[in-house]
């Protein structure tokens, strides 16, 4: 692999080998010409996390010790919605560099770049298509990550389909390992155990650390007072003392516990229901909220999902949203 | 099949023809693939609710179940779990679960269907013609009790069969041609009573999701295809559009599809315009795009297909809906569900027909027009567990 695809790939094992044969210290990072290195790296988070791919590139030696510096501050600041917010602007600048390699390299070149990165990493195979001019991946594996795209023209119906395989250009390829991507570099950091940061970087994440906190403390604190109207309408139902269905009483507590409704104050909500009993209702909803059981914790089910069971009463404002939960955040924003 | 209705002597009948079955054709239930790993469950006769979370570890332990319980109804799950017998599901370890599909007869609309079909009173069993309408069904009246609610029972003919038989064709088709399927792992079965189940064998299917699997029913049965996939397009202004193939063109799967059915290719600009204008623009056009989709899509049950923890009729058991067996179709052609799923024994019995009835199975034609009657069991389970006729 070539210096410049790990300047554009720095979470690929490759680079973490450079980073070991190259015998890099944590100490060199207090020589002064390491500012403008931690200084990109602040940079590229900021960026990140502000919903935009940072798009500058440079010689590998500064791109994947840029990268590592980043996934440290990012660990180091410890906030969930930055470290998420962060992974999907670098999976999105990764399939930015992969798009383009696919556009232009050469046959030999770009199959085995990604066979690399698609198989090793997401066990993914991808091959070129009998004309040259396209990429096909197999029915399943495609299906197993496009089916949780929300666009209409991710269903396969519409897609180019034929003795096992979808037919993709350089741009769908990539697209279908973005989340794949995300999480790759989400686990990355989490599974990190963080150095003692030298000064400068430990300045520099405590800075940012401040300026984050500041706008991740108030949106989580964001009281919700006004519910989109399936949750509404649920509400109604279950103060009027009628019968709920099991799926509305999913979306009702997977719901209250998204926006941090106390289980207690989520369990009394359903009192009214014919069949309340107490101790099965906080079973229930902690079941939900990943605390008994499979400890999975439940999401809210999708704006598609609730439409689908009829449980969807959809207002003006509830345009664009995929799920109910966007809906306070939507509101509280404006 | 309605046990509150049926007289227990006919539930006695019917449920020694069934053990009969499950001690002496213990060779025709099918070992289940990972069977360890699954769930199971089963009806009584005469009883609602169903025994479920049940394991067994061999064949051999089911078969003695099947012979002491002689169960209305037997289930397998399709998934696989760590923790079968768990509760509540989640406990269980989801593993995986085949991929299946449901062709319902009677979701085909078949124009023989009310010739032959039957309204059962679910109180007192009086069988009347059924209301021919859908909505007619809900203002249904018992003329004998006058009670509400009955079950819409038919006698499926051949045509019946030859329309599942068509639609399971179909379904292969695209299986093989677009899924990549082997032929080998496509497994068909009669259900056991109007219909087919399709189960397929395939490591890669089974850890499919369910919105996986609701993406791949939309593919199969024609729903939610884009105008855009066959290159029209909508500009921003009210309805008007253009045309504009897709980069990857149009040489497989749908777009391929309705090309051929349009008679167009990436070269057809004008004439795709054209043929979207005399239906009256981009909107019309979609109406239209969406039901010529639907029609030459497969008709499965989406339900049945997304559902990745359902215990499903177990291949080899009996329907209590007819007393036939959910049995393997070797050759789609061929397979005459009325001879080759019917295994019940010959021994003849007696018992009152509620209305005149034709039908024929194993090779023999009925035709009863007089109250009482002395038939083989088969025919007779056959007409017991439709409600259409009770012990004599």
């Amino acid at each position: 692999m070539a210096g410049s695809d790990l300047a554009k790939y720095p979470f690929l094992n490759e680079a973490g080998q450079y980073l070991r044969e190259s015998s890099f210290g944590w100490e060199e990072l207090n020589r002064p010409d390491m500012k403008y290195i931690i200084d990109r790296a602040a940079e590229r988070i900021e960026i990140g996390v502000d919903g935009k791919v940072y798009d500058n590139l440079e010689r590998y030696e500064i791109e994947i010790l840029t990268f590592l510096i980043s996934l440290v501050i990012v660990k180091s600041i410890g906030i969930d919605q930055v470290l998420r917010k962060f992974a999907l602007a670098e999976a999105r600048r990764a399939e930015k560099f992969l798009t383009e390699d696919l556009r232009k390299q050469s046959e030999i070149k770009r199959r085995s770049i990604f066979t690399k990165i698609f198989e090793d990493l997401f066990k993914l195979k991808i091959a070129i298509s009998e004309d040259q001019r396209l990429f096909k991946v197999r029915v399943v594996d495609y299906l197993a990550r496009a089916a949780h795209f929300h666009e209409q023209e991710w269903k396969l119906i519409n897609r180019l389909v034929y003795s096992g395989y979808v037919y993709l250009d350089a741009d769908e390829t990539v697209r279908i390992i973005r989340n794949e991507l995300a999480v790759l570099i989400y686990d990355k950091v989490k599974a990190m155990t963080l150095p003692t940061l030298p000064q400068g970087m430990k300045s520099k994440a405590d800075q940012l650390r401040v300026k984050l906190l500041s706008r991740y403390e108030q949106r989580g604190s964001v009281v919700v007072t006004d519910y989109p109207p399936c949750i509404k309408h649920a509400l109604g139902v279950m103060n009027r003392g009628d019968n709920l269905p099991h799926s509305a009483r999913v979306m009702l507590a997977t719901y209250m516990l998204a926006i941090g409704k106390p289980i207690d104050e989520i369990v009394l909500m359903f009192e009214n229901a014919p069949d309340f009993n107490e101790k099965i209702t906080r079973y229930q909803v902690e079941h939900l909220a990943g605390m008994k059981g499979s400890h999975t914790k439940y999401s809210v089910p999708s704006c598609d999902k609730l439409r689908s069971e009829n449980l969807c009463f959809a207002t003006a404002e509830c345009d664009n949203l995929i799920n109910p939960i966007q809906f306070g955040r939507k509101k509280n924003k404006e | 099949m309605k046990g509150n209705v049926i007289a227990s002597k006919t539930i006695s009948i019917i449920r020694r023809a069934f053990r009969e079955y499950y001690f002496n054709q213990s060779n025709a239930i099918e070992e289940p693939i990972k069977m360890e790993q699954r769930e199971f469950g089963y009806m009584h006769f005469g009883q609602a609710g169903m025994l479920r979370h049940l394991s067994f570890k061999s064949k051999k332990e089911l078969d003695a179940v099947l012979v002491r319980e002689a169960p209305s109804d037997v289930y397998c799950s399709n998934a696989y779990y760590r923790f079968p017998t768990q509760q509540p599901m989640q406990e269980k370890q989801w593993l995986g679960a085949d991929l299946i599909f449901d062709i319902d007869g009677k979701d085909l609309g078949m124009p023989c269907v009310p010739s032959h079909s039957y309204s059962v009173c679910i109180n007192c069993g009086y069988v009347s013609a059924p209301p021919e309408q859908d909505e007619e069904r809900s203002s249904y009246s018992c003329l004998s009790c006058g009670y509400k609610k009955a079950d819409h029972v038919s006698i499926p003919c051949s045509k019946c069969i030859d329309g599942s038989r068509k639609e399971a064709r179909h379904l292969m088709d695209f299986l093989l041609r677009d899924i990549g399927l082997e032929h080998n792992a496509i497994n068909i079965y009669f259900s056991g009573n109007n219909g087919f189940h399709v189960h397929i064998n395939d490591d890669a299917c089974s850890s499919l999701d369910p919105q996986a699997r609701s993406d791949l029913v939309g593919y199969l049965s024609g729903t939610g295809l884009m105008l855009e996939s066959v290159g029209v397009r909508k500009t921003n202004t009210d309805g008007s559009f253009y045309i504009k193939f897709p980069k990857s063109g149009l040489t497989y799967g749908w777009r391929r599809i309705i090309a051929e059915k349009l008679k167009i290719d990436i070269t057809s600009a004008v004439k795709l315009k054209n043929i979207v204008n005399q239906y009256g623009g981009y909107n019309s056009f979609k109406v239209e795009l969406d039901r010529l989709a639907r029609t030459m899509g497969v008709r499965i049950d989406p339900q049945v297909t997304t559902d990745v923890h359902r215990i499903f009729r177990m291949p080899g058991t009996l329907n209590s809906k007819s007393g036939l067996s959910k049995t393997k179709s070797r050759d789609l052609y061929s397979f005459d569900p009325f001879v080759d799923a019917c295994l019940l024994g010959d021994d003849k019995i007696s018992l009152r027909v509620k209305t005149p009835v034709k039908l024929k199975l194993k090779g023999s034609s009925f035709n009863i027009s007089n109250e009482s009657a002395e038939i083989p069991a088969y025919a007779a389970v056959y007409l017991m567990c439709k409600g259409l006729a009770e012990a004599d």
